[in-house]
């Protein structure tokens, strides 16, 4: 007994699903996106989804609609056991109604982008060919911004940087070493360059400001720096590959992350005892622990505290017990994401100071702040990251504030930030200029 | 402290300040000394963190089931099961209360520690100490109540010397089962919240799939393999020597309608003067036998077994799980 008639196989719905793909794959061109894809049943709402800029939406639909094609295929081929059909029948109608449903979110956004009434999405939930063929061929429905998507090396920039500067920047061997060909994720159909070509040497005993807008990839170099995310890249701490000695070198660099994350409800003693347990070599007797644990208490000023509860300090107090958990292990490079965040000036400028005389003491401390000024004068060294027009973080400068000030045209570092932004975050927008220039300042020097 | 020197002079003396470069050598504490590290901290969150406040819980839950179905428990078929049932679900409640937060609640703080040198296997096994104290302990209080509570147990035990012994043991399989289970959701799980709304539904999913709240056929009924809840009512039953009891379901409901006729009032009236009544409630309970619910000692090893496997399932699960937790998001 036949019970379910498989009408979406017949001849007409794979005419007007072909119909339909050769349409979207004319939208998918204005997006920038290879029209191919269109006729990948599955990977084409995954690209729709990235063109609306809804792309975890994309995905979900991607994966539902998967789920669709064996759930089909095993009714076909079960279609005379109705008893067990029937769950099959429901299965197939819960994933297609999921997938309708991040379809319509996805439609929705695409319509506004497109500047169309979104009751057109209704339309392509239900008769996609329509705005397919419509949308596709008529030149009146463009998108208001392109995917960006790297296809390819940029004229401009990477042909000069790539040939020129890897070869031509030497590294150092005392200090860090930092050459980053590129950091790339594949996500999920795509692969995104998310830093390309940063090179320098950062000498012992600076304090270096880590300056960028957001996206600019600041988190992801200092990831690839202390070698918790490895990049196509050489880091060197002293002459040492950090990548190939990351499980020996990972307590010798210390990395606070924006966020103090530490348990509340444990005693700051207990906190940064558990942390030198964990960083110090297991061969440290427990009086050379406590007496560590004790000197690192006295030098973040958290001496009077120790017996109190974690959820019990003050913004700042927690911040330097945060700091003070990498700290304990005596790190030769440290690196910290905004650990004035949330602070006000005068208890920022005091952290920065204790930051500053760990830096005396021949160490590297690489800061991450978005109010730089306030603490500019304590750092040695600036690097700036910007997001050129591909949205690629990218080297635009690294030497002294002085240099950065006078290579900037600009007193301040909300001025360099400025510049260097993109037009719509507010900034002007001359991220490329900046990095060509740096980089043909980089050969030059070399 | 044991660093060393390795390399590597400053060359060049570029800066006025040298280098210090010291790498740390030799071992860091592996994954068995890392366990007492964390032990410590579940230990303390215990106190400070209101952890302990699960004990009196389980106290409040006890009392209220044993008031409620406790009486006829090791008396009748019906009180027996019902009670087990009953027993089951709390201490399976208990577990997934338990536990059920307490991975996800510090994600990010674990995966800071995990850069930092931890090793998740003791995380989780130091975690899997603490809860079977915590289970132990809950168990312990739900026997001890049920005790107080006027439930008369069994002297003596059938695995046990003592049938205390015996009972304590399947509840904290069963609760010890369950809280393992949700730790290995609180390892899935990034947010509280998603942790909060998984839970009703594996409860759910325990008690319709117990195999003793439903009757259930074809593959809905295979089902009840994967569920803690059926092999720690089985082990109550089984236990209380279910299949030895009396049940009183077919009496009472002919006592209901005696009314509707004369003859059946009288015939009643007469079992009752004869003495039969004991008789023909231990016939009513043989005909109610189930073979599941057999008191042999392989029967409750069985579902001992399958418990304590559930346990180290998910336990390993939670450990391959949280392996991956570098690959969360920022």
């Amino acid at each position: 007994m036949n019970v379910i008639d498989f009408s979406i196989l017949d001849g007409v719905s794979v005419v007007i699903w072909l119909v339909a793909s050769f349409g979207l794959s004319k939208i998918f061109k204005k997006f920038n996106i290879e029209g191919w894809w269109a006729y990948i049943p599955g990977a084409r709402i995954y690209w729709l989804g990235r063109c609306a800029d809804r792309e975890q939406d994309g995905k979900v639909a991607m994966i539902f609609e998967i789920l669709t094609y064996p759930t089909l295929f095993a009714i076909q081929v079960l279609n005379n056991d109705l008893s067990f059909i029937k769950y099959l029948v429901l299965l197939f109608i819960f994933f297609d109604i999921v997938c309708l449903i991040y379809k319509a979110r996805i439609c929705i956004d695409l319509c506004g982008d497109l500047k169309v009434n979104k009751n057109w999405a209704w339309l392509w939930v239900f008769a996609e060919v329509i705005p397919c063929l419509v949308w596709g061929f008529s030149d009146k429905y463009t998108p208001s911004k392109a995917l960006l998507r790297y296809n390819g090396l940029d004229p401009i920039l990477d042909d000069f940087i790539v040939r020129s500067l890897a070869d031509n920047v030497n590294t150092t061997e005392s200090g860090l070493a930092v050459k980053i060909k590129d950091r790339t994720v594949r996500n999920f159909l795509d692969k995104r360059y998310l830093l390309r070509e940063i090179f320098m040497n950062i000498e012992p005993g600076h304090m270096v400001l880590l300056l960028g807008g957001s996206g600019s990839g600041k988190t992801t170099f200092i990831n690839a720096v202390t070698g918790y995310e490895k990049a196509n890249a050489e880091i060197l701490l002293d002459g040492m590959n950090v990548y190939d000695e990351y499980d020996k070198m990972k307590y010798s660099i210390g990395f606070v992350p924006q966020l103090d994350l530490i348990r509340s409800n444990d005693t700051v003693y207990r906190t940064l005892y558990d942390a030198a347990l964990l960083r110090l070599p297991a061969s440290t007797s427990f009086s050379e622990i406590t007496k560590r644990v004790s000197a690192v208490l006295e030098q973040f000023g958290l001496s009077s505290v120790k017996g109190s509860l974690v959820e019990k300090l003050s913004g700042g107090q927690r911040k330097r017990l945060s700091i003070a958990m990498e700290y304990i292990s005596d790190p030769y490079l440290f690196v910290l994401d905004e650990p004035d965040s949330g602070l006000d000036g005068v208890i920022a400028r005091d952290l920065m100071r204790r930051l500053r005389s760990i830096a005396d003491e021949g160490k590297i401390v690489i800061v991450i702040t978005h109010t730089p000024d306030r603490v500019v004068d304590l750092f040695d060294d600036l690097i700036v990251l910007a997001k050129d027009s591909r949205r690629t973080g990218r080297l635009a400068f690294y030497g002294s504030i002085d240099e950065a000030r006078e290579f900037f045209g600009q007193d301040s570092m909300e001025g360099i930030l400025r510049m260097i932004n993109q037009k719509d975050e507010g900034g002007e927008g001359r991220s490329d200029e900046f990095v060509l220039k740096y980089a043909e300042r980089q050969v030059e020097n070399s | 402290m044991n660093t060393e020197n390795t390399t590597n002079a400053s060359s060049g003396g570029t800066s006025p300040r040298s280098s210090r470069f010291k790498l740390m050598t030799g071992n860091h504490r592996g994954r068995i000394a890392q366990v007492p590290i964390y032990l410590g901290k579940n230990f303390r969150m215990f106190i400070f963190q209101n952890d302990w406040k699960v004990l009196p819980m389980s106290a409040l839950i006890a009392a209220l089931i044993a008031m409620v179905v406790g009486q006829n428990m090791y008396v009748t078929m019906e009180g027996q099961f019902q009670c087990s049932l009953a027993l089951t679900c709390i201490c399976i409640w208990n577990g997934f209360f338990n536990s059920v937060q307490s991975v996800c609640r510090e994600r990010p703080i674990i995966k800071r520690e995990h850069r930092s040198g931890m090793h998740i296997s003791s995380y989780v096994v130091a975690h899997l100490i603490y809860q079977m104290f915590l289970c132990a302990m809950q168990a312990l209080i739900t026997v001890g109540v049920c005790k107080i509570a006027g439930i008369k147990f069994p002297e003596k035990g059938f695995i046990t010397p003592w049938f205390l012994v015996d009972t304590w043991i399947t509840m904290f399989l069963i609760t010890y089962a369950s809280d393992i289970t949700s730790l290995f959701i609180s390892s899935i799980v990034h947010t509280t919240t998603t942790a909060m709304t998984v839970m009703p539904f594996m409860l759910i999913f325990q008690l319709v799939f117990s195999g003793g709240a439903f009757t259930l056929y074809g593959p809905a009924a295979e089902l009840t393999k994967l569920t803690i809840s059926k092999y720690g009512l089985t082990a109550l039953c089984a236990q209380g020597n279910y299949n030895s009891l009396k049940s009183v379901t077919l009496w009472n409901t002919i006592f209901r309608i005696r009314d509707s006729s004369p003859e059946l009032k009288e015939a009643l009236w007469q079992i009752e003067k004869a003495g039969q009544l004991e008789n023909i409630l231990e016939r009513s309970g043989e005909a109610m036998q189930e073979a599941a619910y057999a008191m042999t000692k392989a029967n409750i090893y069985n579902c001992w077994a399958h418990m304590a496997a559930f346990a180290a399932i998910f336990a390993v699960l939670s450990i391959i799980v949280l392996e991956f937790i570098d690959n969360d998001r920022r």
